[in-house]
């Protein structure tokens, strides 16, 4: 494999040195693209309280395309399916290279406090969010109490 | 082109005589006949002028646009080819939108930034944002927004961009800045000659796409683009691979019926022909006799084997009734107290319609392929007779002509089955389903004398193909609407 690139060096060094409140990324050690990240549910969100794991890639032409982030812990919420992945924008056609590991996760971080059930991905989460807010939020909260607090 | 086109007659009779090799003007040629002209426009309800162009005769005709452009506004071709792309190659509409608003216009087009990031920029060297690495200034480019990136750093997102079938969306690297890069900027990032090639050839087809006077010919392995003088659902056919196609949608030509419809009607065959496939077997038995017959003839003029009794495919009724009278098994018949019946009777009947219809466009596309078996025993009948001496290759090629132009008959009958079906009940329908009913039995009279060619007089026949080419023609004057 080749030497890794001068700039996830860098980033990973200011991750280690300066994180972000509230997200852990934490290199795997048998592969520097590979980050183990958690992030702490927003507070006032249903998912205040939860711990919930996620796995970050970098790919080979990373920075000029995104990396791969997915969700590990279940979680309740419209814009993310059943298998964990993200419904974001900035992960997909509004991806800029100028964009990095803490800006992604610190999205991701943002789209736990306000979902958006008009442009979903878990089209179940996303019926309900919309006729039944309370109902859903509920659930949320109850998978966050299920399967994001257990440790 | 040396003008901006106009629609002014004047101008349009100066291009045509300084390219000769523009459009066919066949009904030129006999200028100096005494034959009144007569304008195939007016006479032809499918006229259409269009021209099968090459990758660089495509390439030119864009490349004057652009310069034309160029020219006119005084910015880089470049430039103006992103200006064209992103409006339909409508020149006009571009000169008019500049001169009104030159700044709105460049940055609604993605050549200008709504707010120009400035750079301080201290010492010999600076780090690129992007891979982090320090380089020296003179490294560092920018779009017209201000953001700049090193040269290699460009290079990987062009790279990975053109790999991902991007060229001329590739936007600024910076967060959410909309600014692309044209053309020049790009090619002059590209060292690798595969790269080069892949993004010009990406950036033709977008914009061939988004010319609207242009479409790539649908034939397989076909690289002809058709270039049609208006922007309407008339047929095209490739000079090159002989696929002939709508020019408006690029799938099958499908007049009568408009582009929508014919969409409408193609997805909803897809989704109940296997309902409609088993309801109508592939036989049927002679209403006379009941013998079972197979169909092995395009002709819907049907004479049993066994029984000699003569009856029509499509309603299995006595023949004598369709031949000289009044023609209607193409009609459907709707239930009049429809309204007032149930639910369930009314899904009923809107099956028994479509299945009407269905049946009728699939028989005529079956029709269409029977009939093609028939030209090839044709043409080996021919030999043999020529073989024998029995006339000259020559004197036997109206048979030809006589079943080509049964084929484009039936394809058009064919096409009038979706756009009956879609029609409102009516006095229009009525006059549709009329003229369908006439040209229906004058192509199966054809079809007919066709299949006994050797026994049909030639006159007849001949007489018999301008009856059906004109009720054909009649038709579409009156119902082809594009």
């Amino acid at each position: 494999m080749a030497a890794l690139p001068r700039r996830i060096i860098k980033e990973t060094q200011r991750l280690m040195q300066e994180p972000v409140p509230g997200i852990s990324a934490v290199p795997d050690d048998s592969n520097a693209r590979y980050f183990h990240v958690i992030v702490t549910g927003p507070e006032d969100s249903p998912f205040e309280g939860g711990l919930f794991k996620l796995e970050l890639f970098l790919p080979e032409d990373y920075p000029m395309s995104a990396p791969k982030v997915r969700f590990i812990t279940k979680i309740y919420h419209p814009n993310i399916d059943r298998l964990g992945r993200i419904c974001l924008d900035i992960l997909k056609d509004k991806w800029s290279p100028a964009l990095q590991i803490r800006t992604v996760l610190l999205s991701i971080q943002a789209l736990l406090s306000a979902p958006n059930p008009d442009d979903p991905l878990a089209n179940d989460v996303a019926e309900l969010w919309k006729v039944n807010e309370s109902e859903a939020i509920r659930n949320a909260k109850e998978w966050t109490r299920r399967y994001a607090m257990d440790n | 082109m040396e003008e901006i086109m106009t629609t002014s007659q004047g101008c349009e009779s100066d291009m045509d005589c300084s390219d000769n090799e523009c459009y066919e003007d066949y009904y030129n040629i006999n200028d100096d006949s005494d034959i009144e002209q007569v304008d195939p426009r007016k006479v032809d309800p499918e006229y259409f002028e269009f021209k099968c162009l090459y990758e660089e005769e495509v390439d030119r005709l864009l490349n004057e646009t652009v310069e034309t452009l160029s020219n006119i506004l005084h910015i880089p071709p470049s430039l103006a080819k992103v200006l064209l792309h992103g409006h339909q190659w409508n020149i006009e509409e571009v000169t008019r939108k500049y001169h009104d608003n030159p700044s709105n216009t460049l940055i609604t087009s993605k050549i200008e930034p709504v707010t120009t990031h400035s750079n301080i920029i201290m010492g010999r060297y600076m780090c690129c944002p992007v891979c982090v690495m320090p380089h020296p200034v003179d490294k560092f480019h920018s779009l017209t927004c201000g953001h700049l990136f090193c040269r290699d750093c460009w290079t990987m997102h062009f790279e990975v961009q053109i790999n991902q079938g991007i060229s001329t969306g590739i936007a600024c690297m910076a967060r959410e800045c909309d600014v692309l890069a044209p053309e020049d900027f790009v090619l002059r990032h590209l060292t690798r000659p595969n790269m080069r090639e892949k993004y010009q050839q990406f950036s033709f087809q977008d914009h061939v796409k988004s010319h609207p006077e242009l479409r790539f010919c649908p034939g397989p392995n076909c690289s002809i683009v058709v270039h049609g003088r208006e922007i309407k659902a008339k047929r095209a056919i490739c000079t090159q691979c002989k696929t002939t196609f709508c020019f408006k949608c690029g799938c099958d030509y499908h007049a009568p019926t408009d582009c929508q419809v014919i969409k409408k009607w193609l997805t909803k065959c897809a989704d109940d022909s296997e309902t409609a496939n088993y309801i109508s077997a592939h036989t049927k038995d002679c209403p006379k006799c009941h013998i079972c017959i197979e169909k092995n003839g395009g002709c819907n003029h049907m004479q049993c084997y066994n029984c000699k009794h003569d009856f029509c495919w499509m309603c299995l009724g006595d023949w004598k009734s369709h031949g000289s009278e009044y023609y209607e098994c193409s009609r459907y018949r709707e239930n009049p107290n429809i309204a007032h019946e149930s639910v369930h009777a009314q899904a009923r009947e809107a099956l028994k319609k479509y299945l009407h219809y269905y049946e009728r466009w699939e028989n005529h596309s079956k029709s269409l392929k029977l009939e093609e078996q028939t030209l090839g025993k044709l043409r080996s009948r021919i030999n043999q007779k020529v073989m024998s001496g029995l006339g000259t290759w020559i004197d036997w090629q109206y048979l030809f002509t006589a079943a080509n132009l049964l084929a484009k008959c039936r394809y058009t009958l064919q096409y009038t089955y979706p756009y009956a079906y879609y029609m409102d009940a009516g006095p229009r329908k009525e006059l549709f389903e009329y003229q369908q009913a006439q040209l229906e039995a004058e192509i199966e009279n054809l079809s007919w004398k066709i299949e006994r060619a050797e026994t049909t007089d030639r006159g007849d026949l001949e007489n018999q193909m301008d009856i059906a080419e004109k009720r054909r023609t009649t038709l579409l004057k009156d119902f082809l609407d594009v």
